[in-house]
């Protein structure tokens, strides 16, 4: 139950003022000490006590005197002056007493809610915070597992770009030390080819000499299967030297050790002039169809984006076990280009997918890929700022997306 | 703030002695009631424990008729001064109209002052009070004791400060009459422009001064 506290200040009437004291005792007790009928008024007259006594005509009237201000009258038939003022001060008293009291249980109420209110307040604030440990408590496990999935994949990443750092450290290092002799190879096997043909053209002048004992060495040595086999040996050499170079060449792309220049260009003349490129294998194998949206100039290394676009349409085209379709599209989305290179080819199996960006990983037999198309198109699309994914359906096509964001920096 | 009852004829003003424990607020509410003789004086009421300690707080009535015929009350206050009775001293400061602070002038009680005056400060907030506008006094007691700090010190470090600062000691009364009549001054402005004492009442700051301590109007210089 609430208890209404009036304020320990409030003005005070008679009547609350002698509220502790029986008016029977007390209207019996100043009749016997004054002598005469006597009785208390307000000062307003609303209320009286001890009203069953008339008093007579000339009876006395003195105030009574609280905080200053008159709050009643006691009204007396007695004549003894020094009296009645005694009992009108002894009821002054009462009233000051009675006054005391009423403050003090006030301004105790007023404390005690005081009080409780703040015990409230303080209870509300230690439920809300016991509420928060035993939140925190019953998340503490899973919060647990979740921060130590961030730092298990924080860490496999930071794995991965090492492991990727040291890779192309290695790569550059091989392609560099490779990129001399399989020059010089190259240039010696054409030469060795002409070489052949100089031999191959003394053959005729040799067998028709007449000379029997060269005619019979070179049966005897078999040089006429030997001039036959050995443009195609050279030829074979010089198509496996055109392989190592390329792969080094690929692996040059891959530590990025050309650095390219940046340039300002439309992203879709890229786009067609690498369908150009690839044109020769594509026609054979896939009908190729351009959905190409306009585009803001980008400032971007033209070289390395052309050879991503390269990689993913070659990458299409060898997935089509039948003629089928390859799709690009270029378009703007959310302030980010998105190109799309869609192929109806065979797909991708689930379980290869995480790894096809992964260095030196292939489906394809050997020596027919390097594995690192995907790899070095990542890393290009990376240093652009922008992302590639992949997702496929076996059997039904795959589709590759590049995100490019439009204000990497200012041109 | 003042009150003005539903007659519209009687202001009353609470004032109330703010301070650490024991630093002399009950004493000052004593000797004014000795010393001031105004038109009407009230008896003391003390609300106090056993061993002389204000439990809720002490109140002294006073009291003056304008010349217009309108009763002013002033409702002199303590409060509690011992920390725990915090409760207390903000029911008893709320609508107060001006405050005497009471500090102890010993050296030992420097911190005592400062948690108290901090007290006073939050605590006007709390209740609702205007901290800057609201009237102070500050008044060193205890001036007779020994170890107390230099009155110099004080105004030093009290420098910064706006308050009327007063030295007294209240057991013999020195500065008490100072104290209160820094606080009427203080008061005075505030009234006069809500409820035109001067111009409807002819009441100014003199007036109204004489007439709560005492002294016959015109007869004071």
């Amino acid at each position: 139950m609430e208890i209404l506290a009036r304020g320990y200040d409030s003005t005070l009437s008679l009547r609350e003022l002698l509220s502790g004291i029986s008016p029977d005792k007390l209207s019996a007790a100043l009749a016997i000490l004054l002598d005469a009928p006597a009785r208390v008024v307000s000062a307003d007259g609303a209320w009286v006590m001890n009203d069953t006594h008339p008093l007579p005509e000339n009876a006395c009237r003195l105030p009574l005197v609280h905080d200053l201000e008159t709050a009643g009258y006691l009204e007396t038939a007695a004549a003894d002056e020094a009296q009645v003022r005694a009992a009108a001060n002894l009821l002054e008293l009462f009233m000051q007493s009675g006054a005391r009291y009423f403050m003090a249980s006030e301004m105790h109420i007023e404390v005690v809610k005081a009080d409780y209110e703040e015990l409230q307040r303080r209870h509300a604030a230690l439920m809300a915070s016991e509420a928060r440990y035993k939140a925190l408590a019953e998340n503490l496990e899973e919060r647990v597992k979740e921060q130590v999935n961030t730092i298990e994949s924080a860490h496999r990443k930071l794995y991965q770009a090492e492991k990727l750092a040291s890779i192309g450290q290695l790569a550059a290092g091989v392609a560099h030390e490779i990129n001399n002799p399989i020059g010089f190879i190259r240039s010696n096997l054409g030469t060795a080819q002409s070489y052949v043909q100089k031999f191959r053209s003394m053959a005729g002048q040799i067998k028709s000499s007449g000379n029997a004992a060269l005619a019979g060495a070179w049966q005897a040595a078999d040089l006429d299967f030997v001039l036959e086999d050995f443009p195609s040996l050279l030829q074979e050499s010089v198509e496996g030297a055109d392989r190592v170079a390329r792969i080094v060449s690929d692996l040059k792309g891959f530590s990025n050790v050309d650095q390219a220049e940046e340039e300002v260009v439309d992203l879709n003349d890229c786009i067609r002039s690498a369908c150009n490129v690839a044109a020769n294998q594509i026609n054979s194998r896939a009908e190729l169809k351009l959905m190409l949206g306009e585009l803001p100039p980008l400032r971007c290394k033209v070289g390395h984006l052309s050879q991503v676009f390269l990689n993913l349409l070659l990458n299409a085209a060898q997935a089509m076990e039948k003629r089928g379709e390859i799709r690009i599209q270029s378009s703007i989305e959310n302030d980010q280009i998105v190109i799309r290179f869609s192929d109806t080819g065979c797909g991708i199996p689930a379980e290869v997918l995480p790894r096809i960006f992964d260095p030196f990983f292939t489906t394809r037999d050997v020596g027919s890929g390097t594995g690192l198309g995907l790899t070095v198109s990542r890393d290009i699309i990376t240093d652009h700022g922008g992302s590639i994914e992949a997702s496929s359906e076996p059997n039904t096509g795959t589709t590759f997306i590049i995100h490019l964001p439009i204000n990497r920096r200012s041109p | 703030m003042a009150e003005l009852d539903e007659t519209g004829s009687k202001l009353t003003l609470k004032l109330v002695y703010y301070g650490p424990a024991m630093s002399g607020k009950t004493t000052n509410l004593m000797r004014l009631h000795d010393i001031l003789a105004p038109d009407l004086k009230g008896e003391i009421m003390t609300l106090e424990t056993q061993n002389d300690r204000t439990l809720f707080f002490d109140l002294l009535p006073l009291g003056f008729r304008t010349p217009s015929g309108w009763l002013v009350k002033f409702k002199l206050y303590t409060v509690p001064g011992q920390v725990v009775h915090d409760a207390t001293r903000k029911a008893v400061l709320s609508r107060a109209d001006g405050v005497v602070f009471v500090a102890d002038s010993q050296r030992s009680q420097g911190i005592n002052n400062s948690e108290s005056f901090q007290n006073l400060e939050d605590n006007a907030r709390r209740v609702g009070l205007d901290f800057g506008a609201l009237p102070i006094v500050v008044q060193f007691n205890k001036r007779d004791l020994p170890d107390v700090l230099s009155e110099d010190e004080i105004r030093e470090r009290w420098a910064a400060a706006p308050w009327p600062l007063v030295m007294a000691s209240a057991l013999t009364g020195t500065g008490v009459r100072e104290t209160f009549v820094k606080l009427l001054e203080a008061v005075y402005p505030a009234l006069d422009r809500n409820f035109s004492l001067s111009e409807k009442h002819g009441t100014d700051a003199k007036a109204f001064i004489n007439a709560v301590t005492g002294d016959r109007i015109g007869n004071s210089g």
